[in-house]
């Protein structure tokens, strides 16, 4: 019970998937899984490798930077419980390519017509505010400035 | 290509669209068609497989009572958008085996509007975040494969326009509306580059098929068409990047689930896709449909845009592709799909589709492929 109680109450947008770091409570990391037997890097925590079956996998913390690897831009609201801004902006998502050699959908932060394939993409905290529930700690990727 | 031993003797379809009707309606139509054009009864079908994904258990029992009383094994087959294929695979498989002689496969859907109810096959994180539009996947694959190939815009509007105008002559499709490359290229981005009129809809249908073997054909009479192949498969990991993955590797390129599927089916009926004569194949987004036929081997990777652009997949065309329209035009009731496809593939092959008939075909495949690298291949000849 410390900073993130004082802030509201802050949960992961899924266990497993995304943390904090230290003394920064509403920042994020994407937490990854990497195999001790076919090395393949895969998105959470995850119990096996998704690629080989293997149960020998070392938790880790995803590069924060990466490239645009595929775009798209989303022109209506998704369905169901997108805690999106209200009312509902048009918004990129894409796979963004991280030197751990995995590629991560993600939204995109900034205007939708700004992106192009290879562009330089940071992860950054997105929090999102359910109408009577909790706040999430989300991710998104926005452009490197520079 | 080897004399296959195992035949579909009856098709029936409902119409693909928007009804007040119940699946049992829906269903009951077509299996009555089915059993109508093999000349059986109900009481001959030794098995019976009712493929859906949004149906409720047991709805291929709940529907097939209509037709009467019996004490047959009734399943449910649930593979996404492959629920048809996984069924009449498992039709054939079971009267390989001996079992049975003669079996039913039924596909039906009732959809709901709109977008498909995202919680169904995402995780709530990915809904939060606004991660749960399917045409999104489409979408970024187009935009990678303009990246790597040079398609167009323009290419892929094309695709969409072929299949609006071959549903014209569909009276079992939902659309049946011409449409000009401008008013495609005008409609309005969904998730970019993908247009409205470049996407298909979920909506309701129903189609089935009479399985048999070679040998009770020919004692029947009738117009059998051989099944030459029927694979399904789910595609390995990150071979395929489609909903609802959340990632994919940069490191593993595998084949992906088209490629697998299809070489399954061409090795089973000895065949490869140029021994084929039309195609019926999964356009859920136009893209979607230059990109399978790179997978189906119709063309080189990254030459399915100028394929489509040169009109080598038009009815007259080197391989013709969806001269039933295709799911864009007819929409997608997900669980009926591919038995529709079938439907067609049947009747081009007897020669029965008048304006959209493609003159002489005598092979064809129809191919679905959907959530998770769901993919199921059919090849059948005259
Ligand atoms: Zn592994």
């Amino acid at each position: 019970m410390g900073d993130e109680t004082a802030a509201g109450e802050l949960l992961p947008v899924n266990e497993g998937l995304v943390t904090g770091i230290d003394n920064e409570p509403r920042d994020v990391q994407l937490l990854g899984s990497k195999c001790d037997r076919c090395g393949e890097v895969s998105l959470g925590a995850n119990a096996v490798c998704l690629n080989c079956g293997s149960d020998r996998i070392t938790g880790i913390r995803l590069a924060p930077e990466g490239e645009l690897w595929t775009y798209t831009v989303i022109r209506h609201r998704p369905p169901g419980g997108y805690l999106g801004p209200d009312p509902f902006e048009p918004f990129a998502i894409g796979l963004v390519e991280l030197p751990d050699g995995i590629r991560v959908m993600a939204p995109l932060a900034g205007d939708v017509d700004s992106f192009e394939i290879g562009c330089r993409l940071r992860l950054e905290p997105w929090i999102l505010q359910s109408r009577d529930g909790p706040a999430y700690r989300a991710f998104r990727f926005a452009a490197v400035a520079g | 290509m080897p004399d296959s031993d195992i035949v579909i003797l009856g098709t029936g379809i409902h119409p693909f669209g928007r009804f007040d009707k119940t699946p049992e309606d829906l269903g009951v139509h077509a299996a009555r068609q089915a059993l109508g054009e093999a000349g059986l009864e109900w009481s001959d079908i030794q098995a019976a497989y009712l493929t859906r994904m949004y149906l409720p258990a047991t709805s291929g029992a709940r529907i097939l009572r209509r037709l009467g009383s019996s004490d047959i094994s009734i399943v449910d087959i649930e593979a996404a958008c492959a629920s048809g294929g996984a069924g009449l695979r498992q039709a054939v498989l079971a009267i390989r085996s001996g079992e049975v002689d003669t079996a039913l496969v039924l596909g039906v859907e009732k959809m709901p509007r709109g977008f498909m109810d995202p919680s169904m096959i995402y995780a709530d994180w990915q809904v939060r975040m606004g991660l749960s539009m399917n045409p999104a996947y489409w979408s970024m694959r187009a935009r990678r494969h303009m990246h790597e190939f040079g398609t167009t815009e323009e290419q892929i509007a094309r695709v969409a326009w072929k299949n609006h105008r071959n549903s014209v002559e569909n009276p079992n499709a939902m659309y049946r509306k011409a449409f000009t490359m401008e008013q495609i290229l005008a409609s309005k981005p969904v998730c970019d580059p993908i247009r409205l009129l470049e996407i298909c809809a979920p909506n309701d249908g129903a189609a089935a098929v009479v399985v048999t073997t070679a040998r009770r054909a020919r004692q029947l009479g009738g117009e059998p068409v051989a099944i030459e192949a029927c694979a399904h498969t789910v595609a390995r990991y990150s071979a395929d990047f489609r909903c609802p993955a959340d990632s994919m590797s940069a490191t593993i390129s595998n084949p992906g689930p088209t490629r697998v599927t299809s070489q399954k089916a061409y090795e089973q009926a000895g065949c490869g896709p140029d021994d084929i004569d039309c195609f019926e194949v999964q356009d859920t987004d136009a893209f979607c449909e230059i990109e399978i036929c790179e997978q189906l081997g119709l063309c080189e990777r990254g030459e399915g845009g100028p394929m489509a652009e040169e009109g080598h997949t038009e009815i007259g065309g080197r391989c013709p592709v969806n001269m039933s329209g295709g799911l864009i035009s007819k929409g997608e009731p997900v669980g009926a799909s591919h038995l529709g496809q079938v439907v067609e593939i049947v009747s081009q092959l007897r020669g029965r589709s008048g304006a959209r008939q493609v003159e002489g075909a005598r092979v064809g495949l129809a191919h679905v492929l959907g959530a998770g690298g769901n993919c199921a291949v059919t090849i059948l000849a005259a």
